[in-house]
């Protein structure tokens, strides 16, 4: 007969629980089969005997077969038991299953929900990500007219492209030698040169706001000689003392950033700006032009 | 704090002279006077940089000078500055650039037409072989 193994578990839990008197239905099983082998072994020894000794114990015989009667309704008892508790543990098993199939539910509803939140939450930082770049794009939006003009205006006025026909100029040692020997026939050949250049010439600075601030004094540490331009009489430009460069037509919103920095110190922003400074500085280096020589 | 009249004159005067920063043969003069040494100008060229914005830069007619604002926040450019030999090799290469630009973009022009151009003749000629 098949004894289950939850039976032999139990003991050890009910012994630690201090009931001692609660066997399991397997020993109490083995112990009455023992029973039932000693009564029936004494039993048949009694018979063999009274064979051949012939003692008058006929009270034994009624007892141990009472005992024996006895034993057996025990072992039928403890089979029922044992069937019922059989049944208990098919029971158990089954439940058992159950619950292992909902616990495989449970970790793939899990898996699946950990995978829904990982796409959401890349689909949100890509979402997040486009949004910046969107917001990024429409700050740096310049109206194509603007573009238009401004590309015009420094293309026109050849500050950005050389016209056509521009051929470099002469050496400015040599204008000065010319122009000391002041030989007229000569001139002509020195000022072939286009004043024109990609920068404000020495001429232009002068007749700024800067230039007239500081009052310079007339000389050619630029490079270009202020008296062969005119000579050459390729005077435009000069002749209207505002150029281009210097934006007569600033809109009145437009200024520059309040600087409220003294520039003397490393880090910006904490005093109270002194204009004067500022001011000064950008004079200071046309101005100091003035102490050369 | 100042008035919108100083507020304008300010405008005018740095957008002047932020221009001038074009002319290497200017910025050779300031190096030899040692102005390029001198921390608040090199503060003040860092300052400067708000002519990079668009709102600034659509009133500047000299867009060399942004070039070579860039090149003088780096020590390095600003100590070179002192040599005339470095002014004059920058002058001769601004020169040359300018001289050159359209020349340059013209052609780069042509190459990119002629990048395109293979792309357009294969089905002219897939046409004629089913024919």
């Amino acid at each position: 007969m098949r004894l289950k193994h939850e039976e032999e578990e139990s003991l050890p839990v009910r012994a630690a629980m201090g009931t001692a008197a609660e066997k399991s239905t397997k020993e109490r099983l083995l112990s009455v089969l023992d029973d039932l082998e000693v009564l029936s072994r004494e039993l048949i020894e009694m018979l063999a005997l009274s064979r051949t000794q012939k003692l008058p114990q006929t009270g034994e015989d009624t007892q141990i077969l009472e005992l024996l009667v006895q034993r057996d309704r025990e072992f039928q008892e403890l089979m029922e038991v044992a069937q019922h508790q059989g049944k208990v543990h098919q029971e158990m098993q089954l439940l058992e299953k159950e619950v292992e199939k909902r616990d495989s539910d449970i970790q793939q509803l899990q898996k699946q929900l950990k995978e829904a939140e990982h796409i959401l939450a890349t689909a949100v930082y890509q979402a997040k990500e486009k949004l910046k770049s969107i917001e990024k794009a429409r700050k740096g939006s310049i109206s194509s007219e603007e573009i238009i003009k401004y590309a015009h205006r420094i293309s026109a006025s050849n500050a950005v492209c050389a016209p056509l026909n521009w051929v470099p100029g002469t050496n400015p040692l040599l204008l000065l030698l010319l122009l000391i020997c002041s030989s007229a026939s000569l001139t002509h050949l020195l000022f072939s040169g286009d004043p024109r250049r990609p920068y404000p010439t020495d001429l232009e600075m002068r007749s700024g706001m800067l230039g007239h601030m500081a009052n310079l004094p007339t000389n050619g540490v630029n490079g270009h000689l202020p008296g062969d331009a005119l000579a050459a009489g390729r005077l435009p430009d000069v002749l209207t003392p505002h150029y281009p460069w210097q934006s007569s037509d600033v809109s009145v919103g437009m200024l520059p950033p309040h600087h409220g920095n003294d520039f003397g110190l490393e880090p910006p922003g904490h005093n109270k700006e002194n204009e004067d400074d500022v001011e000064a500085m950008s004079t200071d280096s046309s101005s100091s032009s003035s102490d050369s020589d | 704090m100042e008035t919108e009249e100083q507020a304008r004159n300010r405008f005018q005067s740095e957008l002047e002279f932020v221009q001038c920063l074009a002319n290497p043969n200017y910025l050779n003069f300031l190096a030899q006077r040692g102005v390029l040494r001198e921390r608040p100008f090199i503060n003040y060229l860092k300052y400067l940089l708000y002519w990079k914005e668009p709102e600034y830069s659509k009133f500047l007619k000299y867009p060399h000078c942004l070039h070579m604002l860039e090149l003088l926040q780096y020590e390095h450019f600003r100590k070179e500055l002192v040599n005339a030999q470095c002014a004059k090799f920058i002058d001769e290469q601004q020169l040359l650039h300018w001289q050159h630009y359209s020349r340059k973009r013209t052609r780069l022009q042509q190459a990119l037409a002629e990048q395109q151009q293979p792309q357009q003749q294969p089905p002219p000629h897939g046409n004629a072989t089913t024919k």
